[in-house]
């Protein structure tokens, strides 16, 4: 008889007596035990290249524009952390750059790293460990808070100035949709499944 | 959905098994005594050791800096007339009063409202664990769940004073720069991010098992 135990409450369940679903929680606390997805693994390779293009327009071109007395000043991400750098911020532009540059990028490309040649037939060396920091990083990916973080400061501005998006923000906010479709696709589950088929 | 488990509050631990947090693997067979979890490597423990320790600390700290976050000045906007001093409240006042409510009310939330409602469940949590108080897991895990969820969107504000500060820099007209009390806002929201992770959750169902 084999036993799963629940990470969050640590109730033990009977393996054979939980009913296959999408989602299986745990009896007690309702926490997640695992979760199954439909997508192959064609399809997280194919949501992580289109992120990896998105992460280049996003961070290669301005996200905003800023009109004022006829000239035109324009931010990029890069620019927003090197601003709190200069003023003396370091640590809060190296924050920026960690939650919402350093994070996607290293979950882009991790999944290519153990994906791809999941997809050929091989084992990425490291693997393990690269999912388990993967794992880690997950809270610290906040794209999603920084297109509205940029839609305040749009906000804020549009009063006193002439302030337009750009075409990074548009790359970014699908970049953001890109990195929950990754998400979605992967549960934990499935992933160690693809790269590991003696465990579960 | 599952079916009921083997008995009422049969635990990992009164079965001498240890669950991975990290990948949440069950450890079994020859692996069930291994120090690392077999499939991600991850250290794997009965209970994570010093949790509620490190999680007190942790938010106490927060608490700590949640004032001067608050009460100082984040921001301060020099224009050729004047100079403005924003704290965070004053930002959203400003930005109600242009007639932005939806993003005022949003920003308020984000960064005042969610920032203490954490650490007030973060406390409430440390300290009923500490008092061993067996009442009310269910609601004290959902609670801790949420939290552990809309912390990271206390960041909305760092984010926004970053772009603002990067595209503010008109000389002799209109310049916005950072002040110390940032940091203290910044320090709060990762403080509070780290207090959640080191927090077992398993801590607050151990009485319902015992009893």
């Amino acid at each position: 008889m084999s036993v799963i135990v629940c990470h969050a409450c640590d109730l033990a369940h009977r393996e054979d007596g939980i009913v296959p679903a999408a989602r299986v929680r745990c009896v007690r606390c309702r926490a997640e035990l695992y979760r199954t997805s439909a997508a192959g693994v064609d399809t997280a390779i194919a949501l992580a290249l289109a992120a990896l293009v998105l992460f280049i327009i996003a961070n290669a071109y301005p996200l905003v524009a800023f009109k004022v007395n006829g000239t035109t000043r324009m931010a990029t991400l890069t620019g927003a952390a090197l601003g709190l750098y200069d003023q003396g911020y370091a640590t809060l532009g190296l924050l920026v750059t960690f939650t919402a540059v350093l994070v996607p990028l290293t979950q882009i490309l991790a999944f290519l790293y153990v994906l791809v040649p999941v997809r050929l037939g091989f084992r990425a060396p490291g693997q393990e460990r690269l999912l388990r920091v993967l794992t880690a990083l997950r809270p610290w990916g906040m794209s999603e808070v920084f297109v509205l973080g940029a839609i305040v400061a749009l906000v804020k501005l549009s009063s006193e100035a002439e302030v337009a998006p750009r075409i990074a923000l548009v790359a970014y906010g699908l970049l953001m949709l890109m990195l929950a479709a990754m998400a979605s696709v992967t549960p934990t589950e499935q992933f160690w499944r693809w790269i590991n088929r003696r465990h579960r | 959905m599952s079916s009921p488990p083997v008995r009422a509050a049969v635990t990992g631990r009164s079965l001498g098994l240890r669950v991975c947090t990290r990948c949440r693997a069950t450890l079994r067979g020859i692996a069930a005594a291994a120090q690392r979890c077999p499939r991600c490597r991850s250290p794997v423990h009965v209970r994570r050791p010093h949790s509620l320790a490190t999680t007190a600390s942790l938010v106490i700290t927060a608490a700590i800096l949640y004032i001067p976050a608050n009460v100082l000045p984040v921001m301060r906007t020099h224009t050729f007339l004047s100079d403005q001093d924003d704290t965070i409240m004053s930002g959203v006042i400003s930005l109600a009063h242009s007639g932005s409510w939806p993003v005022a009310l949003l920003v308020f939330f984000a960064s005042i409202v969610v920032p203490l409602l954490k650490l007030i469940a973060l406390g409430e949590i440390v300290i009923a664990v500490s008092r061993r108080s067996v009442r009310q897991p269910e609601q004290r895990s959902r609670l801790f769940r949420v939290v552990e969820y809309v912390g990271r969107w206390s960041m909305l504000d760092v984010f926004a004073m970053s772009l603002l500060v990067a595209l503010v820099q008109v000389q002799s007209l209109a310049t916005v720069e950072v002040r110390p009390a940032a940091l203290a806002f910044a320090g709060v929201v990762v403080l509070t991010m780290l207090a959640a992770q080191s927090f077992d959750e398993r801590l607050l169902w151990d009485g319902e098992s015992r009893g």
